[in-house]
This record gives structure tokens, C-alpha cells and sequence, in this order.
């Protein structure tokens, strides 16, 4: 009885909803209070050994994560794997972050790759579970910069393996562009000469972004994370956004759209991925790609077990795998990120490739603020405001929009 | 020994009528029963998945969701259609999405009937069916591959400026005047094709007896074909309407900054998987089609369709 | 001499490869009720349409009252058509349809109201103005079709197969009307039939036509009694052909070898074959008798059932003479085409 009431405790004092400690009865006995966070993370084990393979292994996958050769015979890192353990992977592609959250709480899958605006949903509602990194012997190899961060960690312990990460870089037409600019200035500058050429990603997370700006372009605000933003500082961000708006030509949210719009110049300045760069030059696009000196957004995902999961020795084994040297250069090259193993580096395509993608350069990431999901208690720690959660970033999105 | 077995049986049988007989006797005697076994099957599928995913779409939209977890929360407010009723930007959207459904519709009116005419009466009969096929082979094409061509096509530099180029224009870039044109493009065989249907029905002879008796041709359109071919154009509007309303991916791909009611919808089932806020919001086009479909039915061209 | 009312000379007309009209020339009088009688595919109904001006012609030229029209669209034209099937606007009542005309010539509202309810009573339908076609009866909508073509007073009606829809009753009571209120309204009426005893009681003239050809032209007497072409032998009436000349059936005589049936007595000028009675097929007012004649031929005569059927003095298998007057035998241009056999039954 008193761990339950001082759960519900918890639950109102945080406003937060919390699924699996206080939505099913038999669940709330085992919270044990908050993470980093502030919300309650249901008890899980993680496992202490490895037994043999079950057979097969069930993936919730970005597209490009889980590559078994379908879409170009030479990219193929599944097979290699099956061979080798004798578990069968069967990847169900999802589209979203959200979708992601969906398909993971049905139970059926063993392991996904989250991104950091999806994994504390999964950790919170207790749909996967920590995870002994012990059992994976290449963790060893990976960047220091990506263990036990806040969105695959809490409280020390690790709910995942760190699978690559990206930055959202500054992209510009360097003929049409100039002088070549150097701060995110250049797309919220409501004077700006490239009006109406100006793009932004089509998603309330591009939020952050603005708050990232307004961090350095307006201190008194006081935003310390962006993705921790109080009603004042998320207003300012989105007043930002909507001044922004008269300059956009169009929000972009897939490759293709980009690299066409650059390449047409319809689009002359704006966010973008290191690999829509790499391929928009491929297209002999005139375009320019810089991490501006206010930082950036940017993404970490992370392969995370489920609490459920069916197959888990069989997932362990995908997760060693997945950022062992040689697959983990080949997911990195194929999808366009720097990769998490360390020595992964020497072993991908284009030698220069983890120099393009600054995967050892700890100094870039740094300037780096991962996707977090924002929720209503702030990220950055503080506890007498509340923060603007993700529902309402959507909404906002939308009138932002217009 | 079996055979013979057999055969034994069936002769035994015959003087009875078989079941399959008797119960052929019953269902004519019985029309009632008859209708009832027909609909059944499609009935059973109508009810519960048709109606059934529509009543739930209602009902979800008096739920919210637990902007956490993304559970859905089963506790009826009003708070969704709050949210609609008080930010100004959802009427805009609705509004603007009514807009350019409207003008699709138009758009497709006034290139469809012409060309429905132009295969229905002028053309060869024997060639109507190429025409008819050429019509429709856009539809088997992708959507998206379709999308994406107009999107090079109206890129800065691309078709629509190099034609427009020499009168001193330019093309209209990406935006809501793309979104219409695209759109228009798109659902233009949903309206051919019924007009073109309600124009074969028309008689030859009933334009010929209209110029016979000193009508010209614009007089004739105005008095014999388009009061006739009205309930089908009703008809194809519905279609352009509906689909145009419904739409969320031509408007991202050519809509520029643009957002319609179904990007709204969208937004919230993928990115933020808001469902409730999504059902409230897909209200809006069910609403806006029940109404239309209402004026429809006085004009009696939902018999058309 | 007075211009025609319709003028056609050398008319042609080609669908694809089937030359539907092929060189017809024709001159229709002012106030003539003029026939075109041909069965189906004949190219009757195409020079109507090129008359209307709703085809084209490959060649000739078409003139009316005078005037060259050949390139004129059809609301240029002083004529109007009743349709086959009537053609009327479903969507406007009665007599919507009937001023509809007058209203495309902007005449006066009160006065196209007025004229339109004069039509209908012309064609008595008074009290029918507010009905919609489809309301309406077969008989009922061949009328309004009149009215609608007859209020704008055209110097030339065209009728294409007006009454082909309606029962036998009721053709022969439009029939009537028709010819009454051609003769009231003396209007020229161009006549599309493929009913040859309709054709032949209407008609002031008659043109036969075939395969895109005028085979002949004339009154209806000058078409059954002189028939031009085997065709028209054939297709207006029916003819026996007897060596190298052609009677009609009614003009036969059947008489018993013995004497027995005749009904008239031997006179100057006779002629007569001998054959075998093969058949009697009775048709309530006459009586068909099927000859065998002794020359191979197989002729039949008519005989009015004057007595009681069962008093018929021929059985099949009789031994009979057949005997016509040579006044009423004729010849035809191409014989050869076209017989009694293969034509439409005489009625």
C-alpha cells in the first residue's frame, strides 16, 4: 500500500503519465523511484549471462540499419550474422520514433534502435529493459562520448548499446550563399536576402533548434538544454520559428526532397545530414555543410532490448554484432553517421569517411545536443517550472506552420 | 463393391428432393430470407469495419493521450475539439484545406468535361476505349513517383519555368498554387470518368434535335448537356472533393512551408502520436464531406455514383 | 418553274471504307410529302442527316429552297427533324420542349408560350404541358416530338422513322394525323421509312433506296405497277416472275383444270402456264396459293376469301391453270436481282 500511494505521490508532483508503474496495478510495486529525469523507472533485471541462441531474433529497425543485401547486394550485414550465430533475423522497418514506441510495447520484438526521442518513453513505461553491457564485448570499443548518456541511461545504469550519431549541420548553396555563413543567424535572420529559400526540418523536434539559437542569441532566457524549455523559453522559440516561417520555402523531412531542392536551388540555405550533403554532391550540387559555432542538434540511437523479449540471447548477440568494427563501419557508411566503435574507423569504404562524419572528434560532438524527448519535468534538473512536453511541441508545430 | 455401394445410395436418393433442393424451394418462397442471406456478407464487413472504424474514429476523439508513454487515456473530455475551437491556426488550416479542395474540384470540372465530351461524342466509338485506357493509365502509375515528377517540374529551373520562361513568366514554384495544380492533376480521371459515363448515356440525338432547333453549340452545352450531365459532375466532385481533402502527401512534396488538414492529421498519428487529437481533427473532413454530400443528394447525383 | 424545296445533286457520303450515300440526286417539291423507303442500311436515314446538317458530305452539295447549304450547320438550316426515338430533353416538361426552339430564336416569352400551346393543341395534347417526357406514352411523346419540330413553322420537315416505335394501332392513327396535318400546315415533309405500305399510302412521291443508290423514284402507282429494278419489284410488293417477265400476285388467276374456282372468264390478251397447286397459306382477308408451274417456277397468287374458308376450291396437289392479262406483266432493267421469294411478304 504505501509504495503504491507514494507512487501516485510521485506521479502527480511530477505530472508526468507513467504507464507501467502506476497504469497496471500488479507493476506498481516493483517502481523504485525516479531516474535522472525525475520519473519513476520500472524495476527490470538486466541479464546476467548468456545461454544459447534461440533460433532468430526479431528487430524493430530504422530503414538502413538492418541491411541483408535487398537493396544493394553488396550492403549486406544480416546474413554475415545469421551465419555466424544461427539466429534468424526477421526486421520490421518503422518509420517513426513513435512507431518505434508502438511496435516495441506489443511484446513481439527482441531488441530496437531508439533514438534519443523515443528511448526514455520505452525506459519509463518499462517496455525494455537495462542492459549488462559485460555481455557484449565490443561496448569496450565504443566512444566514451556515447555510453551512459541520458537518453540510454539511467541513473548509471545502461538500457542499450550506442549505435552511431549525427549531427543537423548548417547547409548552404556556396554560389548562391555568401559570404559562407558561420552561425544558425543565417536561417532566423528575419532580413534575411534568401527569403522564400530558406528550409527547415518538418518536425516539432526542429523546436530545439531554435531554443539551441536563442541559448547563445538571447542568454537572458536562460535555456540551459533545448530540449528542456519552460512556457517563457518555449514561447520565444516559437516565436522565433514563426518569423522564421516567412523565410521558408519548404520544411523538408526526407532525403530525396532535399538533395532535389538543392540541387534545383530551390532551397539555398538550411538544416540538414552529413549524407544528404555527401549526396547532394554526388549530384554535383554546389552546397556547403558546417557545424555553426552555436553547436547543433543532432541524434544518438541506441539498440535497446525488450523487457519481454523471447529471443534475447539471440538480441545480445545482434547488438555485439551491430557495433562490431566491421558491421558497425558498414551500417555508419551505408546510412550516412558516424559510427559508435571506435575501430570501426578503420575499417569503412572510404578511408576518409569517419573524418567526414567527425566520428573521433569528441570536441564536435560535444557542441552536439542529442534528441531528447522533452517532457513536463525539465531535463536540464530543474524543479520550479514546469517544462513544455512533446504534445505540446507537436501542437506548436503546427501553429508554427501555419 | 464400393462403387456399387455407391451407386445404390444415389438411386435411393433420388425420388427425395436433395438438401441443396429443398433448401433452393425455401429461399424462393421466401424472398425476405433471401435478401438476408445476400447482405450478410457484406453487411457483416460494413457494419463492424466500415462504420464500426468510423464511430471509433468519433469516440477516440473524446479521449486523450498520455503525451509520455503515448498510451491513449480513456477519459471522455471535451479538451480536443477545445484545442480545435480555440487556436485560430486550425480554422485557418480548415478553411484553407476547404479552399483548395474547392478548387480542385473546379479545376477538374472545367478540363474534365470538355475532355469527357470530346471521348464520349466526338471521337470514333471504336477509339473510345483507347482514350478511355489513356485517361486511366495515370492511375496505375505510383502516387508518389507522380508527386515527385511534378515536384522537378515545378523546381526553380525546371519544366514550368522553361515553358513559361519565354512569355516572361515563371512557374509557380512549390506551394498552394502547386498543390492545387498537382491535386488536380491527380484526381482528374475520378472525375472524367463518371462524366464521361453520364455523357455516353446522353443521346446523340439529343444534340443533334438541340441544333436542329437553332441552338448553337455553347447553347446547347448550357441547355441539353450540362443540366444533364450535372448529376455526374456532382458525382466526380465528390470524389475530387473528398480525395483533395483527405490529402497530406502532394502538399508535402510540392506544398512548400503549405500545411492542409491532412498533414495535421498526420502529424499527430506519426510524430507525436496524438490519436485522439488526430480523430478530432479528422472530424473536420467528415464533417465537411457529410455536408457536402447532404447538398449532393438534392441534386439527386448521388444516383450517379 | 418553282425552285425545290430540297435539291440534292450528286450526293456522297463515307464512313471509313462504307460509302453509306453514293451519288444521289433528288428534287423534293415545295408542299410534297416525299417518302424515302429502303430497308435498313439502305442510306435513307443519311441523307436525311445530310439533309439536317448533322453529317458532313464526302461530296455534292444539298440545297434548300434554292439556297446551297452544304456547308451550313444544322442551326443554320430551315428545317427540322422528329427524331427516331423522339429525342426529347428529358429535363424540361412538355412544353419547355415545344418552345425551346422559339426561346434559341429569342421570340417573346408571351408569344413562344402562346405558339407552343397552339402546337400542342395540334397535336392534342392540351393539359399535357407540365408533364415530363418520361410521363408521357409512346404515342403521347411522338406527338410533343411533332409539336417541337412543327412551332417553328420550317419550310421542310424531316421525319426519321417517326412512327417505327409505336404498335400497330397507333401507327396507323398517326399515320393519319400526319398526312392531315401535312396537308393543313403545307409544310414538305421528307419521310424515312422502311415500311413500304406506309410509305405508299402517305406518300405524294416515293424514292426507293438501296445500298446507298436511288433505285427509283415516283408515285406510289408508278413504283408497284412499273417497278424500275428487280429490287424495287421486290421490295415494294411482291412480284412472280414468269419466264422473262414479272406479275403481281394479285393479278393472278388460279383456275381448275375442270373449271372448278374461276372467278372471272377467259378474255383477250390472257396468258397462262400450267402447274401444281403446293400450298394454301390463308391470311384472314386473302388466301395465298403456292404454283408449282410446269417451267420450274413456283408462283403465288392471291385470292380474296369472298366465301367461307372451307369452301377454297384448290387443294394441294391440284392440277391448276394460272392465267394473268399481258397488260399487267413488266419487265425490270437488271432482272435477275430481287423476287417474290426473297422480298418482303406481301401483305
Amino acid at each position: 500500500m504505501w509504495s503504491t500511494r507514494v507512487a501516485l505521490a510521485a506521479t502527480a508532483a511530477l505530472a508526468i503519465g507513467l504507464t507501467g508503474a502506476c497504469g497496471d496495478g500488479d507493476s506498481a510495486g516493483k517502481a523504485t523511484g525516479a531516474g535522472q529525469g525525475g520519473f519513476t523507472v520500472p524495476k527490470i533485471a538486466a541479464r546476467q549471462s548468456l545461454g544459447a541462441g534461440e533460433g532468430r531474433v526479431n528487430l524493430v529497425a530504422w530503414a538502413g540499419y538492418a541491411e541483408d543485401g535487398s537493396n544493394d547486394k553488396k550492403v549486406d550485414w544480416v546474413h554475415p550474422f545469421e551465419k555466424q550465430t544461427g539466429c534468424k533475423v526477421n526486421t520490421k522497418i518503422a518509420g517513426t520514433s513513435d512507431e518505434m514506441v508502438t511496435l516495441m510495447r506489443t511484446g513481439e520484438y527482441d531488441a530496437v534502435s531508439a533514438s534519443g526521442d523515443a528511448s526514455l518513453r520505452l525506459i519509463a513505461s518499462g517496455t525494455v529493459a537495462p542492459v549488462n553491457t559485460a555481455l557484449v564485448p565490443n561496448y569496450a570499443d565504443v566512444f566514451p562520448g556515447l555510453k551512459l548518456k541520458p537518453w540510454n541511461s539511467v541513473n548509471g545504469v545502461a538500457y542499450g548499446i550506442p549505435h552511431g550519431r549525427g549531427a543537423n549541420l548548417l547547409m548552404w548553396r556556396s554560389d548562391k550563399v555568401r559570404p559562407a555563413p558561420t552561425s544558425w543567424g543565417a536561417v532566423f535572420d528575419a532580413n534575411s536576402p534568401y527569403k522564400g529559400k530558406v528550409t527547415g526540418y518538418d518536425s516539432p523536434i526542429y523546436i530545439a533548434d531554435a531554443a539551441l539559437y536563442l541559448m547563445s542569441s538571447r542568454p537572458e532566457l536562460g535555456i540551459k538544454n533545448p530540449y528542456a524549455l519552460d512556457q517563457k523559453q518555449f514561447d520565444a522559440a516559437v516565436a522565433l520559428l514563426k518569423t522564421q516561417r516567412g523565410l521558408i520555402g519548404e520544411y523538408w523531412s526526407d532525403y530525396t526532397k532535399e538533395v532535389q531542392a538543392f540541387k534545383s536551388g530551390d532551397s539555398v540555405l538550411g538544416t540538414t545530414w552529413q549524407v544528404i550533403a555527401n549526396l547532394a554532391k554526388a549530384e554535383k550540387a554546389p552546397v556547403e555543410v558546417a557545424l555553426p559555432k552555436e553547436g547543433s542538434t543532432g541524434w544518438s540511437d541506441t539498440w535497446m532490448v525488450g523487457a519481454k523479449a523471447k529471443n534475447p540471447n539471440c538480441a545480445y548477440k545482434w547488438m555485439d554484432w551491430i557495433v562490431s568494427p566491421k558491421a558497425n563501419a558498414q551500417v555508419a557508411e551505408w546510412f550516412g553517421e558516424a559510427p559508435a566503435n571506435a575501430r570501426a574507423c578503420g575499417l569503412t569504404a572510404d578511408r576518409k569517411f569517419c573524418d567526414t562524419f567527425h566520428a573521433t572528434d569528441e570536441t564536435y560532438f560535444s557542441k552536439v545536443r542529442f534528441w531528447t524527448t522533452p517532457i513536463a519535468q525539465c531535463l536540464d534538473g530543474r524543479k520550479d517550472v514546469k517544462c513544455v512536453d512533446y504534445s505540446k511541441w507537436t501542437q506548436a508545430w503546427t501553429t508554427i506552420k501555419g | 463393391m464400393d462403387d456399387d455401394q455407391g451407386l445404390t445410395a444415389v438411386a435411393a436418393a433420388r425420388p427425395a428432393p436433395g438438401p441443396r433442393r429443398r433448401a433452393a424451394a425455401v429461399l424462393h418462397r421466401r424472398p425476405r430470407l433471401r435478401l438476408t442471406l445476400l447482405l450478410s456478407a457484406p453487411l457483416a464487413w460494413l457494419v463492424p469495419g466500415y462504420l464500426g472504424a468510423l464511430a471509433a474514429i468519433f469516440l477516440t476523439a473524446f479521449w486523450t493521450t498520455d503525451t509520455f508513454t503515448g498510451e491513449v487515456v480513456h477519459q471522455y473530455t471535451l479538451a480536443n475539439f477545445q484545442t480545435l475551437w480555440d487556436e485560430p491556426v486550425y480554422r485557418t488550416i480548415a478553411l484553407r484545406s476547404v479552399g483548395v479542395a474547392a478548387a480542385v474540384t473546379l479545376i477538374d470540372m472545367a478540363i474534365g468535361l470538355p475532355m469527357a465530351f470530346a471521348m464520349a461524342k466526338v471521337v470514333r466509338p471504336r477509339r473510345r476505349p483507347y482514350l478511355v485506357v489513356a485517361v486511366l493509365a495515370p492511375l496505375w502509375a505510383p502516387y508518389l513517383v507522380k508527386a515527385y515528377a511534378w515536384r522537378v517540374m515545378l523546381a526553380h529551373g525546371g519544366l514550368a519555368d522553361e515553358v513559361l520562361g519565354p512569355f516572361g513568366l515563371s512557374g509557380p514554384g512549390y506551394g498552394l498554387t502547386a498543390t492545387v495544380l498537382v491535386l488536380a492533376y491527380l484526381w482528374l480521371p475520378y472525375m472524367i470518368l463518371p462524366v464521361y459515363t453520364g455523357l455516353e448515356r446522353l443521346p446523340d440525338s439529343l444534340l443533334d434535335a438541340s441544333g436542329d432547333l437553332g441552338a448553337r453549340p455553347l447553347r446547347t452545352l448550357r441547355a441539353v448537356v450540362l443540366p444533364m450531365v450535372f448529376p455526374s459532375l456532382v458525382a466526380g466532385s465528390v470524389f475530387t472533393f473528398s480525395l483533395s481533402l483527405g490529402d497530406y502527401i502532394t502538399v508535402k512534396i510540392v506544398g512548400g512551408r503549405t500545411q492542409l488538414l491532412g498533414n495535421v492529421v498526420y502529424d499527430n498519428v506519426g510524430a507525436a502520436n496524438n490519436l485522439p487529437f488526430a480523430a478530432a481533427v479528422a472530424t473536420i473532413p467528415v464533417v465537411v464531406m457529410l455536408a457536402y454530400l447532404a447538398a449532393a443528394r438534392r441534386t439527386g447525383a448521388l444516383r450517379e455514383l | 418553274m418553282s425552285v425545290s424545296a430540297v435539291r440534292i445533286r450528286d450526293l456522297r457520303k463515307g464512313f471509313g471504307a462504307v460509302e453509306a450515300v453514293a451519288g444521289v440526286d433528288l428534287d423534293i417539291g415545295d408542299g410534297e410529302f416525299f417518302s424515302m423507303l429502303g430497308p435498313s442500311g439502305s442510306g435513307k436515314t443519311t441523307v436525311l442527316r445530310l439533309i439536317a446538317g448533322f453529317e458532313r458530305p464526302t461530296a455534292g452539295t444539298v440545297e434548300l429552297a434554292g439556297r446551297d447549304v452544304t456547308s451550313l450547320p444544322p442551326f443554320e438550316r430551315d428545317v427540322n427533324t422528329v427524331f427516331q426515338d423522339y429525342a426529347l430533353f428529358p429535363h424540361l416538361d412538355v412544353l419547355r420542349n415545344v418552345e425551346y426552339g422559339l426561346k434559341v430564336r429569342r421570340v417573346p416569352r408571351a408569344e413562344r408560350r402562346a405558339r407552343a400551346r397552339e402546337a400542342l393543341r395540334g397535336v392534342r395534347l392540351e393539359g399535357m404541358e407540365a408533364r415530363r417526357p418520361a410521363e408521357l406514352s409512346g404515342g403521347q411523346r411522338q406527338r410533343v416530338a411533332l409539336a417541337r419540330a412543327l412551332v417553328n413553322e420550317p419550310r421542310v420537315l424531316l421525319l426519321d422513322e417517326p412512327l417505327g416505335a409505336l404498335d400497330l394501332r397507333l401507327r396507323e392513327e398517326m399515320q393519319a394525323e400526319l398526312k392531315a396535318i401535312q396537308r393543313r400546315a403545307g409544310i414538305t415533309f421528307v419521310f424515312v421509312t422502311h415500311d413500304q405500305e406506309e410509305a405508299l399510302t402517305l406518300s405524294d412521291r416515293v424514292a426507293v433506296m438501296d445500298r446507298g443508290r436511288i433505285e427509283q423514284v415516283g408515285t406510289p402507282a408508278q413504283l408497284y405497277e412499273r417497278p424500275a429494278t428487280a429490287f424495287v419489284a421486290g421490295f415494294v410488293g411482291t412480284s412472280n416472275r414468269v419466264g422473262d417477265v414479272r406479275v403481281r400476285p394479285e393479278k393472278l388467276q388460279v383456275d381448275g383444270l375442270d373449271g372448278v374456282g374461276t372467278e372471272r372468264g377467259p378474255g383477250q390478251g390472257d396468258r397462262h402456264a400450267l402447274g401444281t397447286v403446293a400450298d394454301l397459306v390463308y391470311a384472314g382477308a386473302l388466301t395465298r396459293v403456292h404454283v408449282d408451274l410446269e417451267s420450274g417456277e413456283r408462283v403465288v397468287a392471291l385470292r380474296q376469301n369472298l366465301a367461307a374458308s372451307d369452301d377454297m376450291p384448290h387443294r394441294p396437289g391440284d392440277r391448276v391453270r394460272v392465267r394473268w392479262h399481258s397488260a399487267h406483266e413488266f419487265r425490270v432493267a437488271d432482272a435477275g436481282r430481287g423476287d417474290a421469294a426473297e422480298a418482303a411478304p406481301a401483305s
